[in-house]
């Protein structure tokens, strides 16, 4: 009973509705600046790959390092990662609380994501068009702008669907060290104030923006595919 | 212009996948170059189009070695040769137009200037109003016709088939080569031509080179190399040939110990009977039919000569006497 009457709560819904507001400004922002930070280096992962990986500038020991620093980055568990790099949000947002504050470890933990993310894809290029590419005197630059990231889009496209729903769920996690967000909400009302119902709908809030991204990116995908 | 290949070398590990080539390919011909698989021919094509260098030897373009250049150079010579693929390797992020203008998007080239260039070479091959086609919708023919036009956008010099038709049926297979031969003749190209079908030399090639465990086996003339092969390889592909020829009329399966070809002028004479009267032979014809090799008549006639093997040997010894080329099938090769 007590949990229907909060659930009518005027004030829950403002707390659900800022909350909603502070996940998807996080989840936009890491998305973008993960990108920034992860497409370079899957781009660089790629090209430098061996021969038959289908790099375009093999570096074995170049490759082999990058690779190592990104699993490094990628098997920490992000609530320490998010405590290590406090000082740097510091350093570039002023605080190391707040929505804002977490962007900066959101984007840096999903940066090696999106990064493996972007040299699978590109993996899946045709190699035989690359050849064609490269035997028309196209630049190095050019097979990458020009034919690898334009031949891969599809399944970037389900790469960035899957980053946006896996910084969906870290956002969540970003409000253990106070970022808002309904990760937050659902800890600090639903767990610490025993108030379910603020749980409960942050849950379905989360649930029902995962599905919709993931509705738009499959229809994003299908568009491109179709298109060929 | 014209291609020469010098002692040629490239190694895999122990393999000769390319084995001290040595070759000039004429300018303005098209050019066969035919081998089984792992004879390494997709290797000399990508050696002598600069894809890959060379252990050893030299590749030169008229007077120009091109082996041995720097990153800028090789990307500036590569921009005047054309080439296609087995698998077409179009762009599908880009419609058919799109592809075309590729090569002169990289080489910066003026945007009015692609768009008239695409057109033009849309029509050329056969595919007028067909730019915003997208590459899936596209047949395996009209495929490698995009992939001619985009080969050629650039007015290259010269033209590298690497088993281009090889994915096509036998009548896309004679459409393609036809444009190839056409346009060869319009641009004054020089078209090399790598494959393992002895009908793209017969219906394409000027010159052929046989290519056999990294060596050129046999090269010279298409209607040469048919009328008198020297090697068990060129045998092999020509039989294989023979036996596929529609023009071809075949009496009984089995049978058919010697294989006769009459060129030109010994196609007109009653050679058959008047040796048959002179060496007291028997000829028992199997199959016939004519080849015809760059223009040129060729008669082919599968027999067996009896009675005896010394009649035989003699009639042999005739009939090459008088130009006709005689081919003996081993006993276990039927």
């Amino acid at each position: 009973m007590e949990a229907l009457q909060s659930l009518l709560d005027a004030r829950m819904w403002s707390l659900v509705g800022t909350s909603t507001w502070q996940t998807v400004v996080m989840v936009f922002l890491s998305t973008i600046f993960s990108m920034i930070l992860g497409l370079p280096i899957g781009v660089l992962l790629h090209v430098t790959s061996s021969e038959e990986q289908g790099g375009i500038i093999p570096r074995p020991v170049f490759y082999s390092i990058l690779s190592r620093i990104v699993n490094i980055l990628r098997s920490f568990p992000f609530i320490i990662l998010m405590i290590v790099l406090m000082p740097l949000s510091r350093l570039i947002i002023g605080t190391s609380i707040g929505t804002m504050a977490t962007v900066i470890p959101l984007s840096i933990a999903a940066a090696p994501f999106v990064a493996r993310v972007i040299e699978s894809s590109l993996k899946e290029v045709d190699p035989g068009v690359v050849q064609a590419a490269k035997a028309m005197g196209s630049t190095n630059w050019q097979i990458i702008y020009k034919v690898l990231l334009p031949e891969a889009m599809p399944s970037l496209a389900s790469g960035v669907t899957l980053t946006i729903i896996n910084l969906i769920g870290y956002s969540a996690m970003a409000g253990a060290i106070g970022g808002g967000g309904l990760g937050d909400l659902a800890i600090r009302y639903g767990y610490q104030r025993f108030s379910p119902a603020y749980m409960f709908v942050a849950v379905v809030v989360i649930i029902i923006m995962v599905e919709l991204i993931q509705f738009i990116g499959d229809r994003i995908t299908a568009r491109l595919i179709a298109k060929r | 212009m014209e291609i020469r290949l010098r002692n040629l070398r490239r190694n895999y590990g122990s393999l000769h996948a390319v084995d001290d080539v040595s070759l000039t390919i004429p300018s303005n011909t098209v050019y066969g170059i035919i081998g089984k698989s792992g004879a390494g021919k997709s290797t000399l094509v990508r050696l002598v189009s600069m894809l890959e260098k060379p252990d050893q030897g030299e590749v030169y373009y008229d007077d120009k070695r091109v082996d041995n250049l720097s990153k800028e150079e090789l990307i500036n010579e590569r921009r005047h040769i054309g080439m296609i693929f087995q698998t077409f390797n179009l762009f599908s992020s880009r419609n058919a137009g799109e592809n075309i203008a590729y090569p002169m998007e990289i080489c910066h080239m003026d945007k009015d200037y692609i768009k008239k260039r695409t057109e033009e070479l849309l029509a050329l091959v056969g595919l007028e109003g067909r730019g915003k086609a997208p590459i899936s919708t596209l047949s395996g023919g009209q495929k490698q016709r995009v992939a001619i036009a985009r080969a050629l956008a650039t007015n290259p010099s010269i033209l590298f088939c690497d088993e281009a038709t090889s994915a096509l049926d036998p009548q896309t297979t004679r459409s393609i080569l036809s444009l190839i031969k056409e346009i060869q003749k319009k641009m004054n190209l020089t078209v090399v031509m790598i494959t393992h079908q002895m009908e793209v030399v017969r219906d394409a090639c000027d010159r052929v080179a046989v290519l056999d465990a990294g060596h050129i086996v046999e090269e010279g003339l298409v209607s040469d190399i048919f009328s008198s092969p020297q090697t068990d390889v060129t045998k092999d592909f020509l039989s294989s040939l023979t036996n596929v020829r529609e023009s071809m009329v075949r009496w009984s399966k089995d049978g058919g110990h010697y294989t006769l070809r009459f060129r030109g002028s010994t196609t007109d004479e009653p050679i058959i009977s008047s040796i048959s009267s002179v060496a007291g032979a028997v000829f028992n014809i199997r199959a016939a039919g004519v080849q015809v090799v760059n223009g040129e008549e060729m008669g082919v006639l599968v027999a067996d000569i009896g009675p005896d093997e010394a009649s035989a040997e003699k009639a042999v010894k005739m009939l090459k006497e008088r130009g006709v080329s005689v081919e003996e099938e081993s006993k276990e090769g039927m």
